[in-house]
């Protein structure tokens, strides 16, 4: 019985350690589990950037039909990740920075990193300037549902704003306060 | 009487004459025959590089034609290896030690990188292929007892590579741990079912107590990280998984 890869209704190629039935139990011997952990957490960010999932929750994990069942359930061989197996995944990924649990103060549910704050910010700032936005102020709303899809598309707004905290620390944007919703401008180049 | 030698002092000197040649003599034979020994060696050296030169990419790449070369110098007493440094004058002229040495790191990167996923011992079969695929195609086959004889060359390294033999599949450990009898049944048992195991199969199959299988396995389990747990099986609340006996394709 040779454990292969697989490719998932939504074209996501699963390694061929998910075929293993053990991969879905939490282990014992604690460097095994190390070494469990750290293909999930390759698995949980691959398949996140695969579909431009945002959050992780461990409901997830708790009932079937949500976005993460190709990944925690194989049916092939009848094994699930568990819930309480999931939250040590998440806080092994939250204290490796590949993760936040979000809102803070809670373990229930994480944004994931699978591009991290200052990636984040590069891209934002790279498609500000290819799009002809330098120096004018844009909406939250503009960046995250332009009508042209960009590689910012729905990226939740807790993430935008760290991006743009790491923009503003080099000059390179600017978070203007307004009635109607926070704006923001960007510069081409810090030093203003 | 008369003696060849004579009496007197001149007599004394002429027996002295006599030794001096004989020792002469006897000087230019053991000369002539280390000359006559050191000519053969050159011979049987040319001879040897001529056969290295222009076999030297047949015992590179063909499998049992090595197989043959290694026989035939085992057979003659010499070790292609062997020399004072560097893998010695054999070793420079067929290239061999490189090679060898070569193969001998490659199955210590693949013995590393698999090591986080079957705790440190390995099927024969299985590190040929992988060491097959890290050479690539160009490099040609290589056979278990080529493994074999490198693994023999990383021993003054220290590092504990070793090949056992588990009811009839050899394995190769890489890490500087006993495998006790036990866990050489369980490992024997292991290889039949892909790597599945449970407690009931060591009871009754081997007529274990259940003491005895439980702690073979929980060995295994905890100390060793030779396997996987496995809580979510219909029939068994516990199965054990040999990570080293399962086949993994990619």
């Amino acid at each position: 019985m040779a454990l292969s890869t697989h490719t998932t209704s939504s074209g996501y190629l699963l390694p061929s350690i998910h075929s293993a039935p053990p991969f879905f139990t939490q282990q014992p011997n604690s460097s095994t589990q190390a070494v469990v952990t750290e293909h999930w957490t390759r698995i949980i960010l691959g398949y996140a950037r695969h579909r431009r999932l945002f959050f992780l929750r461990i409901e997830d994990a708790e009932v079937a039909g949500g976005d993460w069942d190709e990944v925690f359930r194989n049916e092939r061989i009848n094994r699930r990740l568990l819930p309480d197996h999931l939250q040590t995944i998440l806080a092994s990924m939250a204290g490796k920075s590949q993760a936040v649990y979000e809102p803070p103060k809670q373990t229930r549910a994480v944004l994931l990193y699978w591009r991290r704050p200052e990636e984040w910010a590069e891209v934002l700032h790279t498609w500000v300037s290819s799009t002809g936005h330098m120096n004018t102020i844009m909406t939250f709303y503009e960046i995250t549902d332009p009508p042209v899809e960009s590689p910012l598309s729905g990226i939740p707004e807790v993430l935008l704003r760290k991006a743009i905290a790491i923009l503003a620390k080099t000059g390179r944007a600017q978070m203007i306060g307004a009635a109607d919703g926070d704006g923001v401008r960007f510069f081409a180049s810090g030093g203003k | 009487m008369h003696r060849l030698g004579g009496v007197g002092l001149a007599a004394f000197e002429r027996h002295e004459q006599s030794k001096r040649s004989f020792a002469e003599l006897s000087n230019e034979l053991s000369q002539s025959q280390v000359d006559h020994l050191h000519s053969q060696l050159n011979q049987f050296r040319t001879a040897l590089a001529r056969f290295a030169s222009s076999h030297r990419e047949t015992i590179k790449n063909d499998p049992t034609f090595r197989h043959a070369f290694q026989q035939m110098c085992s057979s003659i007493g010499v070790d292609p290896l062997a020399g004072p440094r560097k893998g010695g004058w054999w070793a420079e002229l067929l290239g061999i030690g490189d090679w060898q040495y070569e193969l001998g790191v490659q199955i210590v990167d693949v013995c590393v990188s698999t090591r986080e996923r079957n705790g440190g011992v390995i099927e024969m079969a299985e590190l040929v292929r992988l060491v097959t695929k890290l050479r690539g195609v160009s490099a040609g086959t290589i056979t278990e007892d080529d493994v074999v004889r490198s693994i023999k060359t990383l021993h003054p390294l220290g590092a504990g590579y070793q090949v056992v033999e588990v009811g009839g599949i050899k394995m190769v450990r890489s890490v500087v741990k006993e495998l006790d009898e036990d866990q050489a049944i369980v490992l024997a048992l292991a290889q039949e079912s892909g790597g599945r195991i449970v407690e009931d199969t060591l009871v009754d199959r081997k007529g274990w107590t259940q003491e005895r299988a439980h702690a073979a396995l929980d060995n295994m389990l905890l100390r060793d990280g030779l396997c996987w747990l496995d809580e979510q099986d219909k029939q068994h609340d516990r199965v054990y998984w040999v990570t080293s006996a399962m086949q993994w394709e990619a």
